[in-house]
């Protein structure tokens, strides 16, 4: 299995390598061998034979920067999103996908428009919380952290709900985006690692893939009783402290 | 008339205060709210030294206090360590008389980096120290790039800037400013020729974005870097560190002022340096510089020595959130050649807010505990499980790492006859559960 870890080197604000390296410890506990590929900021990304793309979160210049980056590579990219190419974009890198993004100042960027929505930034204030959502993904919540400058307008099909922490639109309830098999969120950082349940439906969504059949029951257990064994404590201590944080905000 | 009666308001409540042992930034709020312009009708001392930055701001301000304070200059300034815009109002109002002046020579302020756009629209300082800007608190700073964006807009023309050579975005404050003192280390024995760190800030131009050279790395992404496309680069620095002997604990500057360190550190070397710089540009004679940094003991409590049973250990105040405060204390531990074991708080991530983001942990370049000096490693507290999923990425035995929920256990499970050390590593909000246990010394 191919993964391509796009602009690494600039969109790595939280420490977002992590979600490759579980993903990749996953799927090798799974028997499947993995190949990242990881593409800086001024090498070309090659959209023809990967399996899975991710990028995360960076400064909003960076932002600028790599959308500047891959709006030479629009079409392949937008090809392998169109015939259903897994992608997973984190923090504001998922930003660019949109229309347009229009700063503080009334300066406008042309995003890539691989889908409907617009940008706002401020340089104001920054935005930041602990966030729990729910998404019809998992039957978990997920956990994790937003840090962002943006308000994200028309998104139809969000990628969770809210029940503590912001939406694309301040107060609203929907969070991310969902397009096919691409997966946008603004939970930054190793949201996999933080996030088993969900790496485990990635994981399935992918190795059905490969193989044409999911984790087999026998797989998904082995999996939460070693690699994952950790990973699935430090969830449940931080869904637990935020469910705390959630009461107390009633 | 509302001049002297907010002065003598902010002065009753923090005589008040103090006898109540709070903080000291709400007298300030509170003369703020009454008299909102009440720091442009006080008269301030011809010399105003601000220092700013990431890491560091307090060591440093400690030790321009202390060097100022042995010339016999009367300095007023920010012990406390209140840094924001009330606990600064607080400091030159409890400075000044009842008529409106600062009674000192040098109004010394330790500023927030998000603040002191605010603070210095009324206070504006002759010498601006910026120390360095590294990835610190992200749950609510954003970023460095942020950051910087919020201190640029508290630097007038006017100014004299004393920035670090050696970092490079720090360094963008000096583009196009009239002047500039820069500050920085030379070639020291330790450095590193590539970059060892797990997230590299200076791969990059911060003016062009093209790819950054360095010739040396002192740390992490602080060295002697050039641009490859832009003529951006390391300036020669008027102040450096041109010996640093971390065993023996002394560093010369300029070549010929040898000063010993108490905190045997690369990091305390940058401290040492901002505040000679400083106390150099109001004045102060060299030698007598030297003989006042030599006798200064830093009372921040950061490094803390103690005994557990039979067995001698350290903490290391490291902030939590902040991956290059973290290196600074996992380098202590890694060469501890006697042998060590380590333990390792994340308990509660901030003590003034709340938040259970652990994002940073993997911004930490724990593998440099993979090595022999480090016999045993123990991950405690609430996020000991998300330092154990971190861990296993270090490639560090499995069989040396202990994982315990709570630091009572910890505690426990270091009381023994081991003959090795102990590295305490962790943060204000978390210390105290561990020190409370141990003897202090």
């Amino acid at each position: 299995m191919r993964i391509l870890h796009l602009y690494h080197d600039v969109m790595n604000l939280y420490g977002e390598y992590g979600n490759i390296a579980i993903l990749t410890k996953v799927l090798k506990s799974c028997n499947i061998e993995t190949e990242v590929i990881c593409c800086g900021l001024w090498e070309k990304p090659d959209f023809s034979s990967f399996d899975f793309v991710y990028m995360g979160a960076g400064t909003e210049e960076n932002q600028k920067l790599v959308l500047e980056k891959l709006s030479e590579e629009k079409e392949a990219f937008q090809e392998y999103v169109n015939k259903g190419g897994a992608a997973l974009f984190t923090g504001n890198s998922f930003e660019i996908l949109g229309d347009m993004i229009t700063e503080e100042t009334g300066k406008q960027w042309q995003g890539l428009k691989i889908l409907p929505f617009r940008v706002r930034q401020q340089k104001k204030s920054r935005l930041t919380g602990d966030a729990v959502f729910s998404t019809s993904k998992i039957r978990e919540e997920t956990v994790g952290f937003i840090n962002k400058c943006s308000c994200i307008e028309g998104i139809e099909i969000p990628c969770f709900q809210v029940l503590m922490g912001m939406g694309n639109e301040d107060r609203g309830k929907k969070e991310g985006i969902t397009f096919k098999n691409l997966m946008g969120t603004h939970l930054t950082g190793p949201l996999l690692v933080k996030n088993p349940y969900l790496l485990l439906a990635l994981v399935n969504d992918l190795i059905k893939k490969e193989r044409k059949e999911g984790l087999t029951l026998e797989e998904k257990e082995s999996l939460e009783k070693g690699v994952l064994a950790e990973s699935i404590a430090a969830y449940e201590v931080t869904l637990r402290e935020l469910k705390k944080r959630m009461e107390k905000e009633k | 008339m509302k001049k002297i009666s907010t002065i003598l308001l902010c002065k009753i409540l923090r005589w008040i205060g103090k006898i109540l042992g709070k903080g000291s930034s709400l007298p300030g709020k509170i003369a703020l709210k009454i008299c909102p312009d009440i720091l442009e009708r006080i008269k301030l001392p011809p010399y105003i030294i601000a220092v700013t930055g990431s890491n560091g701001k307090t060591s440093t301000v400690e030790m321009i206090a202390h060097i100022l304070t042995e010339n016999g200059k009367k300095v007023a300034w920010n012990k406390e360590g209140s840094n924001q815009i009330e606990g600064v109002t607080t400091l030159v109002l409890n400075s000044a008389t009842l008529g409106g002046k600062v009674k000192a020579d040098i109004l010394l302020i330790e500023s927030d980096e998000r603040f002191a756009r605010y603070t210095f629209r009324y206070i504006k300082p002759t010498h601006y120290v910026i120390t360095n800007l590294y990835r610190d608190q992200l749950t609510r700073n954003g970023h460095p790039k942020w950051v910087y964006d919020a201190l640029k807009d508290s630097i007038y023309p006017q100014v004299k800037l004393i920035l670090n050579a050696d970092d490079p975005l720090v360094s963008c404050f000096g583009k196009d400013h009239k002047e500039v003192i820069w500050f920085g280390a030379g070639k020291l024995e330790q450095d590193e020729s590539s970059f060892s760190g797990i997230y590299h800030d200076g791969k990059y131009c911060p003016v062009c974005s093209h790819p950054m050279e360095y010739s040396r790395f002192h740390y992490d992404h602080i060295g002697h870097y050039a641009c490859t496309h832009c003529d951006f680069k390391r300036q020669e620095a008027e102040f450096e560190v041109t010996n640093a002997d971390l065993r023996q604990g002394t560093i010369t500057i300029n070549g010929k002022y040898d000063i010993s360190l108490q905190l045997k550190s690369l990091y305390n070397i940058y401290n040492i340096l901002a505040a000679f710089t400083v106390a150099s540009l109001v004045g102060i004679e060299e030698k007598s510089m030297v003989k006042a940094i030599n006798g200064f003991v830093a009372k921040n409590g950061r490094v803390v020595t103690f005994r557990l049973g039979n067995r001698k250990g350290t903490l290391l105040t490291s902030k939590h959130e902040n991956s290059i405060s973290y290196h600074q204390s996992l380098r202590i531990a890694a060469a501890c050649e006697a042998g060590c074991d380590v333990l390792i708080i994340v308990d509660a991530v901030s003590r003034k807010y709340f938040t259970s983001d652990v994002s940073w942990l993997w911004d930490i370049n724990f593998e440099r505990l993979n090595c022999e000096n480090v016999k045993r490693i123990i991950l405690a507290g609430t996020y000991c499980h998300d330092l154990a999923v971190r861990f296993s990425y270090t490639g560090i035995p499995a069989e040396k790492i202990q994982v315990l929920e709570t630091v009572e256990q910890a505690h426990e499970a270091l009381n023994n006859d081991r003959k090795e050390e102990i590295y305490v590593i962790t943060c204000f909000s978390d210390k105290d559960k561990f020190l409370q246990r141990v003897t202090q010394q």
